[in-house]
């Protein structure tokens, strides 16, 4: 005899007791005299949560005693002002230490659905249930031959309630559909290691109708099982030992609650709106706590100003007469040529030309808005991290023109190899510090930024330039980027008379540039978006910044968000290598990893030997000579060519966003194709920026 | 059927030992410690060092010395390429540390060391280096070598999910930090999410030694205490044993840090110092603090 067969034996027993002193037709009576089940369907099934059914319970077979649970009631409100969206209480009195009494005092305590747990075979114990008030049973698949499930199943319907129906094996969910069942309890756990098994689960529940609520069953103890389960599809689930031996069972119910609200935040569409503080499972706020009022207050600041007229139309105002936008969208016929004669296509390619922006690239887009933010929030002094000086130096003009103290913290290896923009930062005004710590390059400059910020964030922004870093710096300067897709989309139609292009290719350092051309391309499938990674000396040579192919980046946490990082098997940040200061990061954005992982974006990467050579194409055929992160994306539109054409493509319209302009990259690229002589090299090396140094405190 | 599960639970194969781990309700081993301390009316003796440092078996002598000197808990710092809570001092150690080879593992010997010196031993780490070992793996190494509880300067208890549900299974600490401008809401979550005590910072700021400790953390403190913090430690600043017992007079405990690390640099501040040279050193400078620490509330 199985335990299942014991236990349903013995609740069969205690159940013809009790029905010796009150029989069916009395006990209808009672059902009929109770007031009405709640709907638990609408509990169970919540587009913005994953609702908990909480239960309580004394003992089980499997793990012995749990709690002696002296006041069902108590344990009850407490499950419900944590947030459960239906209590479940065993009567099963054996095993499980619980009773009808126990039932009758949750019952009466909360005003939720409460389910009937136990070993329920027959009829009577149907109408027991809903003669004490039950809104739900369970029905154990395993324990019921289909006719007898059926009619279980019809009168649980026919009384108004609903029955959780659980199973485990495929064939049990096929039997449950098969005689009708609404919402089905997927037991999941893996019986090896009894942790839950998120593949067995979507197995399990795949191909169930949408309409049918899945119900996480068994393994849910607290938040990461929880998560597991909402990502794996489930719509509910049910947890035991997790809150009802918790020593706060309402903070143990809250925190499942708000992990299940996380989820479904974190999942939002349209992609194209979906707001932060998590882009699937990254992004986040992984920093110290002394950055948390600041971070809430820039939150609140940039929601206030979003809704607000008036500081959309000074934004719009700037980048027209002050910015230059729009920027143009211009053919590249002769470059295009090339592409066409290397892949074998007829492309049509179009340049976003962010390099004709004030400042020279898409940088001051960004920092035009959150100048606007600094200024609302009263602040007086602004720090950025820049890796190619674009950052830094669209931030000293911002504070330029609003009359901000501005410091801008550069790695020394950066600084060396722009010494221009630095020289361009400290005209503008700003006080350029040259970071020597760590591997000197715009990671180091970013934690040297933070450790300022920690310091004096009373009075100090800290002006990150990327989609990355703490929410909500991802989501806010994804909607100060988006114009750029916005611009490209509209002047492709009414310049062009092209609905809408093919493909869109832009580099991937941090990823705004990346953004803010494909955002308002994200929700169309039709378009194929291709992203393009620092290759540096290639994938193999670990001298790259390449996060997204495989056996590079891993899932990590870095300044303060969940992404891909390049890291050491101990967690230690790897270096990265990349001609391009502004690609050259260990880490990228959350919504880019999201992007990936979905599919969404196409990622690859560019060695320097490609960008450089696309470079020259986009000199030597258009007169434009680009900055050298955006070569990467004209280095790019070669690769994405061909898989255009793989994927049958004849005549497709390809836009390549250039983020920014060369001027600052002449003396590396004059170096490296060999246009300078080995004086006119040295004499660039010995000129230097020198940046005043800061070896922290 | 081969096998029956049953509400939820299996009842097949062995039962117990393969399931999930429960809630452990052990007591707090940090929170034991201060009471322990607080009956004798004494703030603890909280110090930092880094493992690895200078080297991994250096790191185990300095550590011994620190617990042989008048230390309660011992904070093991678990040494991170991009440490933004810390200042010179700490950064120059990680760096020393990594470049001598520091790999995670060892550290559970520091955790041993100090268990059997009689003092707690928790663990300070950016949160990436846990994360990226397992949080599941890294708490049962953890608690099997005997180690107390984390501190987290970069995992704010909103982004802790996993910590606290693994921390509870494991009978963990978690202590988590406040700082001197953490809103009354801020407290609160801080307060109701940390087990063991709170971390407060005792300035805006990354770590490092201070000329004087002002006024401000006495008020976070008592506001901390009043968001529902059983027990509130000091940290950030405090080098000299009278700051300890001015700090001391009001704290549960007094966390030193840099002041320690520092013993073992040398003049530049970038290099390791000769070790008998810095574990001399380190053994005085505990000692100052200890005393000034421990006599606080004696005046």
């Amino acid at each position: 005899m199985t335990v299942l067969d014991q236990l349903v034996a013995g609740a069969r027993e205690d159940q013809e007791l009790r029905e010796q002193t009150l029989p069916l037709e009395a006990l209808q009576e009672l059902a009929k005299a109770a007031p009405a089940a709640m709907d638990a369907h609408r509990w169970l099934k919540q587009s913005k949560a994953v609702p908990v059914i909480a239960e309580i319970k004394r003992a089980s077979p499997s793990k012995g005693h749990l709690g002696d649970i002296p006041d069902p009631a108590a344990l009850g409100r407490d499950y419900e002002r944590g947030g459960a969206s239906a209590i479940s209480v065993l009567t099963e009195g054996r095993r499980f230490l619980g009773s009808l009494q126990d039932f009758d005092q949750v019952r009466a305590a909360v005003h939720i659905p409460v389910m009937r747990k136990d070993f329920i075979v027959s009829d009577y114990q149907i109408w027991e249930a809903r003669a004490h008030g039950a809104d739900m049973v369970l029905l154990i698949v395993a324990a019921l031959e289909d006719q007898d499930l059926k009619s279980l199943l019809d009168l649980t319907h026919q009384l108004g309630m609903t029955a959780l129906v659980e199973t485990h094996s495929r064939e049990e969910i096929d039997r449950a559909m098969a005689v009708g069942a609404r919402v089905i309890g997927i037991n999941a756990r893996n019986l090896k290691d009894l942790r839950v098994d998120v593949h067995r689960y979507q197995e399990l529940a795949a191909d169930l109708p949408v309409d049918v609520i899945r119900v996480a069953e068994s393994g849910v103890f607290g938040p990461i099982e929880l998560e597991d389960y909402a990502r794996a599809g489930a719509d509910a689930v049910l947890v035991g030992e997790g809150v009802a031996t918790a020593e706060d069972p309402q903070l143990a119910v809250s925190r499942l609650v708000s992990a299940g609200a996380r989820v479904k935040a974190s999942e939002s569409r349209p992609l194209g709106q979906h707001e932060g503080p998590y882009f699937g499972q990254y992004g986040g706020r992984y920093v110290p706590e002394a950055l948390v009022g600041a971070l809430d207050e820039l939150e609140s600041v940039y929601e206030e100003a979003k809704a607000d007229p008036s500081f959309l139309e000074e934004f719009a105002r700037l980048n027209r007469r002050y910015v230059g936008r729009p920027s143009p969208l211009t053919e590249a016929p002769r470059f295009a040529g090339r592409i066409n004669d290397q892949v074998g296509l007829k492309a049509r390619v179009f340049l976003k030309r962010e390099d004709l922006n004030h400042t020279g690239a898409h940088k001051i887009n960004n920092a035009l808005g959150q100048g606007l933010l600094v200024k609302r929030m009263g602040k007086t002094r602004v720090i950025a991290e820049t890796g190619a000086g674009q950052h830094g130096v669209a931030t000293a003009t911002v504070c330029a023109i609003f009359g901000l103290r501005c410091r801008i913290y550069m790695g020394q290896i950066d600084a060396r190899r722009q010494a221009l923009n630095v020289a361009r930062m400290r005209l503008l005004g700003a006080e350029v510090v040259e970071v020597t710590q760590g591997t000197r390059i715009l990671k180091d400059a970013i934690n040297e930024a933070l450790r300022d910020w920690v310091t004096n964030v009373k009075d100090t922004h800290y002006l990150l330039g990327t989609v990355a870093g703490p929410h909500p710096f991802p989501s806010m300067v994804r909607d100060f980027q988006k114009v750029i897709g916005e611009e490209a989309s509209e002047q492709l139609r009414e310049e062009y008379g092209i609905a809408s292009p093919d493909a869109i290719c832009a580099c991937v350092g941090g990823g705004s540039n990346a953004i803010g051309i494909m955002n308002a391309f994200l929700d169309d499938p039709s378009v194929n978006l291709y992203g393009y990674e620092a290759g540096g000396h290639g994938p193999q040579s670990g001298e790259h910044a390449i996060r997204f192919a495989p056996g590079t980046g891993e899932l990590g946490l870095f300044q303060g968000a969940k992404s891909y990082l390049l890291e050491t098997d101990e967690g230690q940040t790897l270096d990265t290598y990349s001609i391009s200061a502004g690609l050259d990061y260990a880490s990228v954005g959350p919504e880019h990893a999201w992007l990936r992982d979905m599919g969404r974006v196409n990622y690859s990467w560019a060695t320097d030997e490609e960008a450089m050579s696309a470079f020259k194409d986009l000199c030597e055929t258009e007169g434009i000579i680009p900055a050298i992160e955006s070569s990467h994306a004209l280095a790019g539109a070669y690769k994405a060519a061909a898989d255009l054409k793989a994927k049958g493509y004849e005549h497709p319209t390809i836009i390549v966003n250039v983020s920014g302009r060369g001027d600052k990259d002449v003396a590396t690229a004059g170096k490296w194709f060999g246009y300078l002589t080995d004086e006119q090299s040295q004499a660039l090396e010995a000129n230097e920026a020198q940046g005043s140094s800061r070896e922290g405190e | 059927m081969s096998q029956s599960v049953i509400g939820g639970n299996a009842v097949a194969g062995g039962v117990g030992k393969d399931q999930p781990l429960g809630f452990n309700h052990r007591p707090s081993p940090s929170r034991v410690r201060l009471d322990a301390c607080e009956a004798k009316d004494q703030p603890a003796f909280i110090g930092y060092l880094p493992y690895g440092f200078p080297n991994a078996e250096g790191s185990l002598q300095a550590i011994e010395t620190i617990c042989r000197h008048g230390v309660d808990l011992v904070e093991i710092g678990l040494p991170y390429s991009d440490p933004v809570m810390d200042g010179q001092v700490i950064q120059s150690a990680a760096r020393i540390a990594l470049d001598q080879g520091e790999r995670i593992a060892g550290v559970f010997e520091a955790v041993e060391l100090v268990a059997a010196c009689g003092a707690v031993p928790l663990i300070m780490s950016y949160w990436n280096l846990i994360f990226h070992y397992g949080v599941e793996n890294f708490a049962r190494d953890f608690a099997n070598a005997g180690g107390a509880g984390l501190i987290t300067p970069d995992l704010i208890p909103d982004e802790a999910g996993e910590w606290i549900e693994v921390s509870d299974q494991h009978g963990l600490d978690r202590i988590f930090m406040v700082s001197p401008d953490s809103s009354q809401d801020r407290l609160k979550t801080v307060a109701g999410n940390s087990r063991g005590f709170v971390y407060a910072a005792s300035r805006m700021g990354v770590t490092g030694e201070q000329e004087s400790i002002s006024a401000s953390p006495q008020t976070l403190v008592e506001t901390t205490r009043q968001a529902g913090a059983d027990k509130v430690c000091v940290g950030l600043g405090v080098s000299t044993g009278d700051q300890g017992a001015q700090v001391g007079a009001y704290a549960d405990g007094v966390i030193v840090g840099s002041a320690l690390v520092h013993c073992l640099l040398d003049d530049s501040g970038r290099r390791s110092r000769d070790l008998q040279e810095g574990l001399n050193l380190l053994a005085a400078k505990s000692d100052e603090l200890s005393l000034g620490i421990h006599t606080a509330r004696l005046s």
